[in-house]
């Protein structure tokens, strides 16, 4: 899934199984949400026994300066995912509006007439278009805009940072150049500003009327889920030839095909996004977004202390707006009276839940590559004062892998501090078997630097990581790095350090989206670089689970995959984390919903 | 009749203002603090960097007694999230700010003297050189060069041997804030000398042959030392808030290690909740600001009694 940064809530998730909605509990809630699979326009209450919801503006308040990105090709932040997905980019299937976590995970049709058929091995997937479906322009959506959008992922050289599932399972070859200028396309498809290779994926991805079919490398059984990243429609410049497609402007400005549009867009310190009605967006083409606010408008740049003060006194037009954001430490004794409960003031407006991600330190194997070595770092670890650091208990429970108990059947536990690596480890760490594990390593323990994203709580952290080591005889130096070159700079080989901070959800509900990218060069996340001789024997393995049609076959084998991972402390999990995040008094309804661990936007409402 | 040397003088009059009494004291109970907290603090068991579980809560890492944890075991109160004693952090935290503060201000005070006198004596092109350079230097954005520069010549003086980490980080702050500090003084050496060389005693040295070094050093610079003094003294508060500003901006030392500005910058995120923790570094810092700037100007007013206030 996505990824998580150091400033935002960042979320993309999953089931959240043994999540805790407190909101929903606290506030009744007059429309749509909880017990339907479904809340779709001929259904919603609002038009039977509600009064008409329609109407208002949702303002969104945000300390961060920008959208990362909204091209709908490169966006892939949980929240930005769940804001855009609700208002201005439809894909061919969505997830479900409830504030149960089982039900919200569940696929459903969104410009698909259905969730997409599939061959009897899964390698091809067909999805049929609504009828009705538009553009902003009033100009029809049509299949090739879609096959026109999944082919500039292929573009990976000006089209960055976004999912790659379409290069992943399209059956498209691997670019057989390894060296020289072409070396940054990662198919042999370049892209549909280069060209080359067009053939080939015209041959994977083909329009027949209003029908698209993919044809996938692969066997993949949740190819309906993978549609909901990275392949939603952009104009054909083909079709449109008004639009032209300059790579750069549908990250400032995507063309809309949602019950919205992008009216302005300024960046940085007061800016805004402001989105008003698309008009010729259509009801009855559209099962999922029921579009009751006129307006949303998003405030960059508000310092977060400022964002809480306001959210919390809910004045003016603060009571019709969303925190994007969450609860500052020192507000949360405030909020809530514990963990689980909101203090009388503000139920029914804030929301306790387990987020999708797993908090874990990476460790480059490539640099640290002595496993007895990166074991010893994690029985050093003071995991205890660092969970205590980040909230104690309202930051969630300490974790022992990177697939999260929400993940359902591919979760285990690993036993990671209660044997794994040859004995139990207490929470606060164990520096005299960290030193045993360096001594029957053979080599003097290299000293290490600890790259993380700067912001305040994690200065802290990054004590503790350097003083628990320290304890064993590891040398820590802390290496802050500003938030928003963080991930850019732990990437690049020449600068990253050995180990450092980082958190992952997964895309939908299969760890096939958290062991492949974590830890093999599949699926763009593998900070702990798993690569090499001495890991071969579970990159193969991940090649065999990912193939596994039987889905409980493969929850174990993900399961065995994280627990050797552990064993061999590609990461050390830290946290499971639980956020907490706050709406004005006149917002409904008010949840975590499980998809993308967000607002559940496209159907929130300003109550009369 | 005894006379009096202009030393002596100066320190009668300063033992008569109670203010200065007062913020010399002060200052100097800092400076013994600053150097011998760190060496006796463990022996009291003081340890700014263990972590104290049991003073923060499970629920958000607040400090669990009133007033920032405030006990016998934590004088000051501990910090949110982590339970490490304030006291010790200070400490240990006025060690750093007090190493850079005093050797920027001595290193720009000493740059900013040579060039001073040398621009002011030789005057000419020299003096047109030396000046154009100071233009230059004060133009220069300051703040923005000090923090975009940070990583690349704190990565810099690391490969120069200087051991990674906080050593380099502090060398880097004193080198730039020092850098940039010097031309202030550097302009009024400049005027003073202009001034003093012209006078009979220069011409008297000159004419006795003496070379260039000795007017410089010899003749002329004993009679800078009250400017000079003044603004070394004016110069220090200056550069504790200098590195208490660039902490608070992530330029200063790394954890674990802490100073003023870290420790400011922290407490900035739960003055809602711990008011004391914004407060007690705060004061501490404003004392020890306070009491150099104080001290500046009484010396100020004992070198130079014409200039009435």
């Amino acid at each position: 899934m996505l990824r998580t940064d150091a400033w935002l809530r960042r979320a993309l998730a999953i089931g959240v199984t043994f999540g805790l909605v407190v909101a929903a509990c606290g506030g009744t809630n007059p429309t749509a949400t909880p017990a339907g699979p479904t809340v779709g326009p001929g259904e919603s209450p609002a038009e039977s026994t509600m009064p008409d919801l329609h109407g208002g503006t949702i303002f969104m308040l945000t300390q961060n300066e920008e959208f990362d990105d909204i091209d709908p090709q490169r966006a892939y932040t949980g929240e930005d995912l769940a804001f855009f997905g609700a208002t201005i980019m439809r894909a061919l299937t969505g997830y479900v509006y409830s504030d149960d976590p089982v039900v919200a995970n569940g696929v459903t049709a969104d410009m698909a007439t259905d969730t997409g058929t599939a061959s009897p091995d899964a390698t091809e997937w067909s999805f049929t278009l609504r009828d009705g479906l538009t553009w902003e322009d009033g100009s029809a959506l049509v299949c090739e805009d879609i096959k026109y959008g999944v082919s500039r992922t292929f573009a990976n050289d000006v089209i960055t940072n976004g999912p790659t599932y379409a290069i992943q399972y399209l059956d498209i070859p691997e670019n057989p150049v390894s060296e020289g200028d072409d070396a940054v396309y990662l198919s042999a498809y370049y892209g549909p500003y280069n060209g080359t290779g067009q053939d080939l994926f015209d041959q994977a991805v083909s329009c027949d009327g209003n029908v698209i079919t993919f044809k996938l490398n692969q066997s993949v059984a949740d190819f309906n889920y993978t549609v909901t990243l990275g392949f939603s429609p952009v104009p054909d410049p083909a079709i449109h030839p008004d639009l032209v497609d300059t790579v750069d402007q549908y990250t400032l400005r995507p063309w809309s095909n949602g019950p919205y549009k992008i009216e302005e867009y300024t960046q940085g310190n007061g800016g805004h996004l402001l989105l008003t009605r698309n008009e010729f967006w259509n009801q009855d083409s559209d099962p999922v977004r029921l579009a009751y606010p006129d307006q949303w408008e998003v405030l960059f740049g508000i310092d977060a202390k400022v964002i809480d003060q306001r959210m919390m006194a809910s004045q003016g037009d603060d009571a019709t707006a969303v925190c994007y954001c969450n609860i500052q430490p020192e507000n949360l004794n405030t909020v809530f009276a514990d963990p689980q409960t909101p203090n009388p003031d503000f139920a029914g407006r804030v929301v306790s839940d387990y987020d999708p991600y797993s908090r874990y330190y990476w460790i480059d194997v490539q640099k640290v590559p002595n496993v007895k070595h990166r074991q010893a770092m994690a029985a050093a670890l003071n995991r205890d004062a660092i969970r205590a650091n980040a909230g104690g208990d309202f930051a969630g429970a300490l974790g022992d892998g990177v697939i999260k108990p929400n993940l359902g059947q591919d979760y285990a536990e690993t036993g990671m501090w209660t044997g794994l690596l040859g004995q139990p480890i207490p929470d606060s760490g164990d520096p005299d078997f960290a030193r045993q594990l360096i001594e029957e390593s053979g080599e003097p323990m290299p000293d290490l630097i600890w790259d993380y994203p700067q912001n305040p709580t994690r200065d802290l952290e990054a004590g503790i990581v350097v003083e628990s080591l320290g304890r064993a005889g590891i040398n820590v130096t802390a290496n802050p790095i500003p938030g928003g070159s963080y991930y850019g700079t732990i990437f690049n080989d020449e600068q990253a350090h050995q180990f450092g901070w980082a958190g992952w959800g997964p895309d939908w509900p299969n760890a096939s989206t958290v062991i492949p990218p974590l830890f093999t060069d599949k699926g763009g996340w593998n900070i702990s670089r798993v690569r090499g001789e001495a890991n071969q024997d579970f990159i193969d393995q991940v090649a065999v689970a990912i193939g596994e049609l039987d889905r409980s076959a493969q929850a174990k084998m993900w399961q065995d995959l994280n627990k050797l991972a552990m064993e061999r402390v590609y990461v050390i999990p830290t946290t499971f984390g639980l956020s907490q995040v706050i709406v004005g008094t006149r917002i409904q309804p008010v949840y975590q919903w499980a998809p993308w661990g967000s607002w559940p936007y496209a159907i929130m409402y300003v109550t009369p | 009749m005894v006379g009096r040397s202009l030393r002596q003088i100066v320190w009668a009059r300063l033992r008569r203002d109670k203010v200065a009494m007062t913020c010399l004291v002060v200052l100097i109970v800092y400076y013994m603090i600053g150097i011998l907290g760190p060496m006796v603090g463990p022996s009291f068991g003081l340890d700014p960097y263990a972590y104290d579980r049991a003073a923060i809560s499970n629920r958000g890492g607040a400090p669990v007694l009133d007033f920032g944890g405030i006990s016998a075991a934590h004088p000051l109160g501990v910090e949110w999230g982590t339970g490490r004693d304030i006291l010790s952090q200070l400490l240990w935290g006025l060690r750093i700010s007090l190493v850079v503060a005093t050797t920027a201000a001595f290193l720009s005070t000493a740059i900013g003297v040579i060039v001073g006198i040398i621009a002011g004596y030789a005057g000419g092109w020299t003096d047109m050189v030396i000046g154009r350079l100071m233009d230059l230097v004060l133009a220069f954005p300051f703040l923005l060069i000090i923090l975009a520069l940070s990583n690349v010549l704190t990565d810099r003086i690391t490969d120069l041997g200087v051991p990674s980490g906080n050593p380099s980080r502090i060398l880097y702050l004193i080198l730039v804030i020092s850098s940039f500090g010097w031309p202030y003084l550097a302009r009024i050496v400049r005027g003073q000398v202009i001034s003093l060389r012209e006078r009979e005693f220069v011409e008297a040295a000159v004419a006795m042959g003496s070379g260039r070094r000795r007017i410089l050093f010899t003749e002329i610079l004993p009679n800078l030392w009250a400017p000079i003094l003044v603004y070394a003294t004016l110069l220090l508060p200056a550069y504790i808030g200098t590195e208490a500003a660039l902490s608070f901006l992530g330029v200063g030392v790394i954890p674990p290690d802490t100073t003023f500005g870290a420790m400011l910058a922290n407490s900035v995120n739960y003055f809602h909740a711990v008011p004391t923790y914004l407060f007690i570094p705060g004061t501490i810092l404003a004392v020890l600001v306070v009491s150099f700037n104080l001290l500046g100007d009484a010396l100020r007013d004992a070198l130079d009694p014409r200039v009435t206030r």
